[in-house]
């Protein structure tokens, strides 16, 4: 009897206290709202760059029930599973395969109080979810404006709104800093900066709309590929013909490096060979190539290698102030070092700059 | 047989044209003496670029373009008259998958690709060894039978192939793979070829020398005793010779179908059923098809354009064209 009172008066209590606390109300990036009675505590993301993003809303990753399997291994190969080896446990069954078709039952299993899930790759990956009955947010993949507005989402949803506000201050400062000092850059003096989102059978580059294409621009140069589509496929004749300045290697492929492009016999009279310009995009608390948490310290990497004269960070202090901030967590050098990519970048040009002993 | 010098020096021609043609611009005085230089010792007058683009991106790309072509066009005509279906190809005899089956597999494995092609071949044999054992060895298949045994095995391999593209790893494999199965010249190397020619022309090679068995299996089976050519040898040398064919494009270029579809009846308009001279000149079509459908991939727009957007694209109103002026012809005899 006195357990059955227990329980109901635990039952009250509960009760009231979701009753008049106040609701959590967040409209996703395609107008949909979802309805949450607290901060949640148990949330799924799908999209890849959602994972690491609620680690560094939330300083650590005990809010996060299940991560995308690429997630997983870009935590596994950057920096984020060193601050927090609790994150290599995390659930990454919840899609089918590789991609983002939800895995419902694991889904179910995990009871999440919100799932994070692409809004731009069809209904299909979002429907099954619905269906099961769990609150579904949407992302839009792309702009930077995109990225603030997620940052603002998760503040919402984590129930941190103050700490996205500081992220996004943080953001929104540096790039008002770096698009007032790439505004005096005459656009003759700015270099040609190739992406390659892909390199090994076929070459794909970041064009017309992409987050690379953005980035390239802000940091001071031109993108050859603009008008090209966003990820489109080149032949090696037209990036001959493209002739860039700089060529930037994705961090998606791991194993993709410099040396593989200085190795190809085709492109010894590029000028990014020449000089050796080829630099292999960073991999810190995620990838540095598309929008994330970390993009402020990208685009300083990026303009310091564009305009080695005109700009002089202390980047290795901006990772470790930065990284204090948004993991509370400090880098040692040897950190720092594989962050940037020191060894496969190690012949680069204009690279040493970012060695430690310049520091 | 004089026609047939001309469409051949057109088709020549028109590989030199291709040449010429390209993203990096390059004069054509400068693509003729680059070419030149190569046979003959010649003062340069263009630069090392120049030189580079020519020599080491578009020449293996048209050659290997242009044999792939060729050899699929001619099995494709093969197939069809040894196998008595007008509607068979490389394709469905499931050889290309098989290969493609391999190739996928060792691009999820190694990141090499010598092993991609070398897989392909284990690929494309496997396939055909296995068409071998449904048949019940290489007695007594039928035509049909064999067809239905191409079916099942090419079925088997399309799944085992969505199965890797399901497992693969988002970001480091699964483009590579999505881009090889869509068939395209754009990675031909001089290293390529040098793997991929000598079973392409060899292949072509015999079936040109076979073209007159071949006629003669057309025919039917009663002929072909009556004028003692053994059938089943025939007609295993043969599928065993298209095997060798899709595996090496496969090998090169990915899976490249429609070529070895739909060439043979394009030829066909123009010949008949006269096998003679059905596979000599299902190969200079073949050849001038798959060069002229490559180059526009390639040169249309700044990104590459998968060949089998194009070919459908520029060969299905052609073929449709051509098809319809046939039927017209039939209706008023």
């Amino acid at each position: 009897m006195r357990a059955k009172i227990f329980v109901l008066w635990a039952a009250a209590i509960l009760a009231c206290d979701a009753a008049f606390a106040e609701p959590i109300l967040v409209t996703d990036q395609y107008g949909r709202k979802t309805e949450l009675q607290k901060p949640a505590e148990r949330i799924v993301t799908v999209p890849i760059p959602a994972a690491s993003m609620t680690i560094a809303l939330d300083e650590g990753p005990s809010r996060l029930a299940g991560i995308n399997p690429s997630a997983k291994q870009a935590l596994k190969e950057g920096i984020l599973s060193k601050f927090f080896p609790k994150a290599l446990d995390l659930n990454s069954d919840i899609v089918m395969g590789e991609g983002f078709s939800p895995n419902v039952e694991t889904l179910l299993n995990l009871n999440p109080d919100v799932v994070f899930q692409w809004g731009d790759r069809g209904s299909d990956i979002v429907k099954p979810i619905e269906a099961a009955r769990l609150p579904v947010i949407l992302l839009k993949y792309g702009t930077q404006e995109d990225l603030e507005t997620w940052i603002g989402m998760f503040g919402v949803v984590l129930g941190k709104s103050e700490r996205a506000d500081k992220i996004l201050a943080w953001h929104r400062e540096e790039r008002a800093a770096l698009d007032k000092a790439v505004s005096a850059i005459p656009r003759e003096k700015r270099p040609k900066i190739l992406y390659l989102y892909r390199y090994g059978d076929g070459i794909k580059i970041g064009g017309k709309g992409s987050y690379f294409d953005y980035f390239i621009k802000m940091s001071g140069g031109v993108n050859p590929a603009e008008d090209a589509p966003s990820e489109g496929q080149i032949n090696e004749e037209q990036l001959l013909a493209w002739d860039p300045d700089i060529i930037l290697l994705n961090g998606f492929q791991s194993s993709l490096s410099p040396d593989d492009i200085y190795a190809n016999k085709n492109f010894t009279g590029v000028e990014a060979v020449k000089n050796r310009h080829v630099y292999k995009m960073p991999l810190g608390g995620y990838r540095w190539d598309p929008p994330n948490q970390e993009s402020p310290l990208m685009w300083k990497w990026l303009a310091m290698l564009a305009h080695p004269d005109t700009f002089n960070w202390n980047l290795r202090a901006d990772i470790a102030r930065a990284y204090s901030f948004l993991y509370s967590q400090t880098p040692t050098d040897e950190d720092i070092d594989g962050i940037l990519r020191m060894s496969m970048n190690a012949a680069a040009a204009n690279y040493g700059r970012f060695a430690r002993a310049s520091n | 047989m004089r026609r047939r010098f001309f469409l051949a020096a057109f088709v020549l021609m028109c590989m030199a044209g291709a040449l010429s043609a390209g993203r990096y611009v390059v004069p054509f005085k400068n693509v003729c003496g680059i070419l030149a230089s190569l046979l003959a010792p010649i003062e340069p007058w263009w630069t090392d670029i120049q030189y580079r683009v020519v020599v080491l991106i578009r020449l293996p790309r048209v050659l290997g373009a242009a044999l792939s072509g060729a050899a699929l066009a001619m099995s494709g005509a093969a197939l069809q008259s040894v196998l008595k279906n007008p509607l068979v190809s490389p394709q469905i005899i499931g050889v290309s998958s098989g290969a493609a089956f391999g190739g996928v597999l060792a691009i999820l494995f190694f990141e090499n690709a010598f092993a991609t092609m070398g897989c392909a071949y284990l690929g494309g044999i496997l396939a055909l060894f296995l068409v071998w054992c449904l048949c019940n060895g290489a007695r007594g298949a039928s035509p049909l039978g064999l067809v239905l045994a191409g079916i099942v095995i090419n079925a088997f391999f399309t799944a085992l192939i969505s199965l890797i593209e399901y497992v693969a790893d988002p970001y480091n494999k699964l483009p590579a793979i999505v881009v090889w199965l869509m068939g395209s010249f754009a990675s031909a190397s001089w290293d390529k070829l040098r793997y991929s020619a000598p079973p392409l022309l060899t292949a072509a090679a015999l079936l040109y020398f076979l073209r007159f068995r071949i006629g003669v299996l057309s025919l039917g089976s009663e002929e072909a005793r009556a004028l003692g050519i053994d059938i089943q040898r025939t007609q295993w040398l043969v599928l065993g010779l298209v095997a060798l064919v899709a595996s090496a494009t496969v090998a090169m270029a990915g899976v490249v179908g429609w070529i070895g579809l739909v060439v043979p009846h394009f030829t066909r308009i123009f010949v008949g059923d006269d096998y003679k001279r059905l596979i000599p000149l299902s190969c200079l079509l073949g050849t001038l098809y798959t060069v002229l459908i490559d180059t526009l991939a390639r040169t249309l727009i700044e990104v590459e354009i998968p060949m089998g957007i194009l070919s459908a694209l520029v060969g299905t109103p052609l073929f449709a064209f051509l098809t319809y002026r046939l039927m017209k012809g039939e209706e008023g005899r």
